[in-house]
């Protein structure tokens, strides 16, 4: 039993007043690593974050996903591979930034406002950086876990990925581990049969995302400044709004 | 609720105009700052350089910033604070965003 339970409820919000839980401080200073150390994540350890995927909520409890580790550096290392070749060709194109390719804004604005997520102004500048050898895909992780979805599952299953991606990555980080969300892997499995099949990946399962896990270098973790938002606040028949 | 009007409903950004397309932007300490290094290392943006042993942004051309915070996290000396937001406007326009502000209890 926690010791917030044990405690009275007043006692236990008092302290609240003082200080963020356990769980919010791993929560709220989880950043993205992308600077890791060569050494190995002790399996023990990757099947512990699994276990926390394992018990995420899902929608009907149909558990809609599939974890793949990979821990062959040649094998993360050719998928990079594919997926730099795959930005390079989208770069050509797509990309009307480089000196000379003004000509190509108009088809890209269009073919941007059908695929808006894909074509995002931070993938957008992603892809460059990737194709050019300046950003790497997992960044070095000697552990990576990819993440399919099982197409058949209730409602929404890429959300469902979703919530078990993050309690793997915020389990992850409370065992001092780094990790960072890497959905840059999915054309290397939506467009090459070579990775599907080298992972045996078919119907019902479709690439979601993927993490990278691994030991991070300096001490990545910490709470930053973010955005706030507009939170509408519907009580007692009135509407307000705070951030 | 925020509302876009059909314009920017319609409208793409040009990417390198810096007028319709911000990037994010952090500030260093230069008194603060060592110069080992690592914030250069850690961007997801590839946004930052050395100059004269010390963190900079690279100029706006270059500079993709997303405002992840991930250099302020791990400088060891707190030499970086976050100053303005990665930023788009018309069909990817910001709805509701507010001021950043560090994790509040």
């Amino acid at each position: 039993m926690s010791t917030q339970q044990q405690m009275s409820r007043e006692e236990s919000i008092e302290r609240l007043k003082i200080d963020f839980t356990e769980t919010e401080k791993v929560i709220l200073s989880r950043r993205s690593v992308r600077l890791y150390k060569k050494e190995q994540v002790p399996e023990f350890m990757v099947r512990r974050i699994l276990e926390a995927g394992r018990f995420a909520p899902s929608a009907g409890n149909s558990q809609p996903w599939k974890f793949v580790v990979v821990r062959d550096p040649q094998v993360i290392e050719g998928i990079t591979k594919t997926v730099v070749n795959l930005c390079v060709l989208f770069r050509r194109m797509t990309d009307y930034t480089r000196p000379g390719y003004g000509w190509m804004k108009p088809s890209v604005k269009f073919f941007t406002r059908l695929r808006y997520n894909d074509l995002h102004p931070v993938p957008f500048g992603a892809v460059s950086l990737i194709a050019q050898g300046k950003l790497s895909v997992w960044h070095g992780a000697p552990t990576v876990i990819l993440i399919f979805k099982d197409v058949r599952g209730v409602s929404n299953p890429d959300l469902d990925c979703g919530i078990a991606g993050q309690n793997m990555v915020l389990a992850a980080h409370s065992m001092g581990l780094g990790t960072c969300w890497v959905g840059f892997a999915r054309p290397a499995f939506q467009y090459i049969a070579k990775w599907r099949n080298y992972f045996g990946i078919e119907f019902p399962f479709k690439f979601a995302s993927s993490l990278a896990v691994g030991w991070p270098k300096g001490k990545p973790d910490g709470m930053v400044a973010r955005q706030t938002h507009a939170v509408d606040w519907y009580e007692s028949g009135q509407r307000r709004t705070i951030y | 609720m925020g509302k876009m009007t059909f314009l920017e409903k319609i409208r793409i950004p040009t990417y390198n105009d810096p007028k319709q397309v911000t990037p994010g932007e952090v500030d260093f300490d230069n008194e603060k700052c060592t110069g080992c290094g690592i914030c250069v290392e850690v961007c997801a943006a590839n946004s930052l350089m050395m100059e004269d042993k010390k963190a900079r942004m690279k100029p706006p051309v270059e500079n993709q910033c997303i405002f992840c915070g991930c250099c302020a996290a791990i400088c060891p000396a707190g030499a970086v604070s976050m100053k303005s937001p990665f930023k788009c406007t018309l069909f990817f326009k910001p709805i509701d965003h507010g001021e950043p502000k560090p994790p509040r209890l």
